[in-house]
């Protein structure tokens, strides 16, 4: 009799263990992290920056944004999990804390050199991108994309 | 450096300030370092916008639009009337003129969502906003896409580059 209830509380506990496992695995946020130069110069500064895809291009070539050129200096994907935080680090100089708020609400911050530069709270439902950008010295400017990919 | 400060700057820059206050701030800006960064950023992102204005297109004409508003107006201002005065009348009375009321209204509101029912099976809805909460941000949103572009118009603080990127 003792044996079987060991052996019931053992079973309980597993299964337990793994529904918990699998619902927190399945509400991960899944995002894509890609770090950016806009310019007006035909190349980037930095060889190793390759032009951005063609669906970046165009989905900056929608926004209000004055730049011809975009470069990708990194591209990171990344999971969050649900009301947890994330560090995404980007460049050597630029890293992203990301937190998740509930299944869709998420935090931003960017971080350059070490220093806070910008802060985003916002809904960002599946297949949603949130881009925070900034100019830089002379005429360019960076660009955070982050996209939800599930 | 506070905000009202930061304000003034931007002010100063526009040039809306009285005599008094743009001597003050020309005097800020000639001990603080902070200042003149904020002016420096100020002025390149004006220059920055200059011919990127991001055009917001009504779904109507501006007559139309500001017609709405003001039709809008006086029907607030007709309704308050009534409430205070409609003790005084009596029920045909009340059901009379809120169909007077309700069938401009709802005219009106079957206009505004065949407006937005066509806006949004469009192909590019979009939206600037100033964050209230972070006055050195604006944002735009492209419904289109689902994508959320914040720019952050913050003083740069380093002169070798970027302190973000490359």
């Amino acid at each position: 009799m003792k044996r079987t209830t060991l052996v019931l509380c053992g079973v309980v506990f597993l299964l337990i263990q793994t529904l918990s496992a699998v619902s927190v695995h399945a509400a991960d946020m899944q995002l894509e992290a890609v770090l950016v130069w806009g310019t007006n110069e035909q190349k980037s500064p930095d060889p190793k920056h390759k032009p951005v895809g063609a669906d970046v291009k165009t989905q900056l070539q929608q926004l209000p944004l004055k730049w011809t050129n975009y470069f990708e200096v990194n591209r990171v994907k990344f999971t969050v999990p649900p009301s947890g935080a994330n560090k995404v680090p980007l460049s050597e100089k630029c890293q992203l804390d990301v937190k998740t708020h509930g299944e869709d609400k998420i935090e931003v911050v960017v971080f350059g050199k070490g220093k806070q530069v910008a802060t985003r709270n916002q809904e960002l439902p599946k297949h949603g991108t949130l881009i925070l950008g900034g100019d830089s010295p002379g005429t360019n400017c960076w660009l955070a994309i982050i996209k939800r990919v599930e | 450096m506070d905000y009202d400060t930061q304000l003034k700057v931007q002010t100063y820059l526009d040039g809306e300030l009285s005599p008094v206050e743009s001597r003050e701030i020309a005097n800020l800006l000639a001990r603080d370092r902070d200042a003149v960064a904020l002016l420096g950023e100020l002025r390149n992102t004006r220059q920055a916008l200059v011919g990127t204005e991001i055009g917001v297109l009504l779904p109507e004409s501006r007559e139309f639009f500001w017609s709405k508003i003001e039709r809008d107006i006086k029907f607030q201002e007709k309704r308050d009337a009534q409430s205070q005065a409609v003790s005084a009348f009596s029920l045909g009375d009340f059901f009379h003129s809120w169909r007077r009321l309700f069938v401009p209204a709802a005219a009106l509101s079957a206009l505004a969502l065949a407006a937005i029912m066509t806006l949004s099976s469009g192909s590019h809805v979009s939206l600037v906003e100033t964050a209230v909460a972070d006055p050195g941000a604006f944002t735009y949103h492209d419904f289109s896409t689902g994508t959320t572009l914040v720019w952050f118009s913050y003083p740069a603080e380093d002169n070798d580059n970027s302190s973000v990127a490359k």
